[in-house]
């Protein structure tokens, strides 16, 4: 482009003055110098742009191919038109994996996009040892959705802990096996999966906190703004930008839960924590029924991208700068 | 009560307070670790939670270490670990200095490819990624785990980011001086870098190290699983005593978080990074 437009204006400069004008007047930040191939800002990405190709760009064609294909992995894929996406509309579990990813979606939101926000306000004190704390509370973070379904299968015991503290303090007269019943399992996953992921979403929160400057809370202060009002119209407006990222990371995390339920429930007990991501593996690799769950990973796909877009749109403009 | 004494009060109230928030994400972790070294006679389970091991014993760890082949799982993750780990940082910074520092026709068709990998989520991407790899005969193969996984967004954008903060005049200044722009790639933007550097690896090793998803669709052979794979693989053992589970579990989590308690003062800058690019 640039190219172009400066030998439409100066057709008449001598070869040599043009290049050198062009570097000075148009782009001064542009590239390419003296002795520097035209190719060189292509040999940079290549290794990324093959991986790009080969583990992305090839897969994704592959998907909306074979979603359009009835296929076993095993004879010959034959073709079915629109008919795996007429499957999945008249498809019960379909409805039900959906509607379960969508509790987790809203089951999620407070637990990671919400507490998170006061975890980091607490933990965004000067106070000594307060980096202990932020480390402790970021500790699931690290470590396996597998390593964490176990310890939380611990937990969820008929005499595990929780049943302890919630019969001990009258919430309950009877030990619950939450993982066994369709009412409790599927807000115990969303509880696991979202205590596993709240340091993030606290450590997001924090680094925004600390851009934050301080003598606005002090001016508020002396002005004789309470706490909770400092959190409401200093806090929370300031941190909308970063509330817009959480957000989405919320719904990318919620719609996509897998490996807990692979782990704790295996989708049960009568589907009740079945979720998309569940059900789409378990087409795949289970019942290797591939173009059936192509069509419904092109689903999962368009739903996440017009929930970020939504989002987007949503949180866009309520942006403010200190 | 003299302003002092109010002071102390409310600190000691906010350690109450944040002791008992940590108890919430630590405790778990505690239960396992209470149950992984529980002798035989003493129940896992009881109202009140029994929670001191008399006394710890170390069978659970030995049987769960025999029970699968531990060491192997735990190498397996190490060599993932340490392979996956470097070459994703130097693609991700190999891709990320020209579009920080150069200008070519198609940069911005790269970078919204790139860009675009953030919207193919790993759970759509599942199957049709196996097959791809299948046909390439990768299935079941170290490659077939580990090649899918060195292509990262997050890792360009934050690189990318870094990169452009490197002033222009530094990098003329080697290229006037005849510096090679791989040279120049590695002896000024990567040296520039080492802060982002740091975050990608701590990152790139709490991830690769937890890998499972991945791993479980591409391998069929166990003697090639991360130990997330292998832990899962524990738990499906019929009459696996739930302290040598424990105990596996346990194991499996020590590395990482060891690593992440060294590694942890750089994690918070990551993060503000992260979010401002």
């Amino acid at each position: 482009m640039a190219i172009h437009v400066q030998e439409s204006h100066a057709p008449s400069a001598a070869p040599a003055r043009r290049g050198r004008r062009k570097r000075d007047v148009r782009a001064p930040r542009s590239g390419r110098l003296p002795g520097q191939r035209w190719y060189t800002p292509y040999l940079f990405p290549l290794p990324a742009l093959i991986l790009f190709g080969v583990f992305f760009a090839w897969p994704a064609i592959t998907a909306i191919q074979l979603s359009f294909f009835d296929w076993d992995a095993i004879s010959e894929p034959v073709f079915v038109g629109a008919g795996n996406f007429a499957r999945l509309m008249s498809d019960d579990r379909f409805w039900t994996g959906l509607g379960n990813s969508l509790l987790f979606l809203v089951g999620m939101f407070p637990l990671l996009v919400v507490i998170p926000l006061l975890l980091a306000v607490l933990v965004n004190q000067r106070l000594p040892g307060i980096k202990t704390f932020r480390m402790l509370y970021y500790l699931p973070v690290v470590t396996s959705m597998v390593a964490v379904g176990v310890a939380w299968e611990y937990v969820f015991n008929q005499q595990g802990v929780l049943n302890w503290i919630l019969t001990g303090f009258g919430v309950l007269d009877q030990p619950i096996q939450y993982l066994l019943d369709p009412v409790w399992a599927l807000p115990a996953l969303v509880l696991v999966e979202g205590w596993k992921s709240m340091g993030v979403f606290m450590m997001i929160y924090l680094a925004g906190l600390q851009t934050i400057p301080t003598n606005l809370y002090e001016a508020a202060k002396v002005d004789g703004a309470s706490a909770w009002h400092r959190l409401r119209h200093i806090t929370v407006p300031l941190i909308v930008p970063y509330i817009a990222v959480t957000l989405t990371m919320e719904m990318l995390e919620a719609m996509q839960v897998f490996t807990s339920v692979y782990v704790m429930t295996q989708g049960g007990p009568q589907d009740s924590t079945l979720t998309l991501g569940y059900y789409i593996w378990s087409a795949a690799f289970q019942k290797y029924d591939m173009g059936y769950a192509s069509a419904m990973g092109l689903v999962l796909w368009v739903l996440l991208i017009l929930m970020a877009l939504a989002n987007y749109r949503i949180t866009k403009g309520r942006t403010v700068t200190p | 009560m003299t302003p002092k004494l109010a002071f102390w009060l409310r600190r000691a109230g906010m350690y109450v307070l944040l002791t008992a928030i940590a108890l919430v994400f630590v405790g778990p972790f505690l239960i396992l670790l209470s149950a992984a070294f529980k002798p035989a006679g003493q129940a896992v389970f009881s109202f009140p939670p029994d929670v001191i091991p008399r006394p710890p014993v170390l069978t659970w760890v030995k049987e769960a270490w025999t029970t699968i082949p531990y060491p192997t799982y735990l190498l397996n993750s190490v060599v993932y670990v340490g392979v996956m780990v470097p070459v994703y940082i130097i693609v991700s910074a190999l891709c990320a200095y020209p579009l920080a520092q150069m200008n070519f026709r198609g940069k911005n068709l790269i970078f919204f490819a790139i860009l675009s990998t953030m919207f193919l989520p790993g759970e759509v991407m599942l199957l049709p990624r196996f097959l791809v790899v299948s046909q390439l005969g990768l299935a079941d193969t170290y490659a077939g785990v580990i090649l899918p996984g060195l292509l990262s967004a997050f890792g360009i954008f934050l690189l990318r980011q870094t990169f452009a903060g490197v002033p222009r005049e530094v990098i003329d200044a080697a290229r006037t001086d005849g510096c090679h722009e791989l040279r120049i790639f590695w002896h000024v933007m990567l040296p520039a870098a080492r802060p982002t550097l740091a975050i990608l690896g701590i990152f790139g090793f709490i991830s690769v190290w937890n890998s499972f998803i991945w791993p479980m669709v591409v391998l069929k052979d166990s003697a090639m699983y991360p130990i997330a794979l292998g832990i899962s693989y524990l738990a499906g053992v019929t009459g696996t005593d739930v302290r040598s589970l424990a105990a596996g579990t346990v194991i499996s989590i020590l590395p990482v978080v060891i690593f992440f308690m060294i590694m942890q003062r750089h994690v918070l800058e990551g993060m503000r990074g992260a979010v401002k690019g």
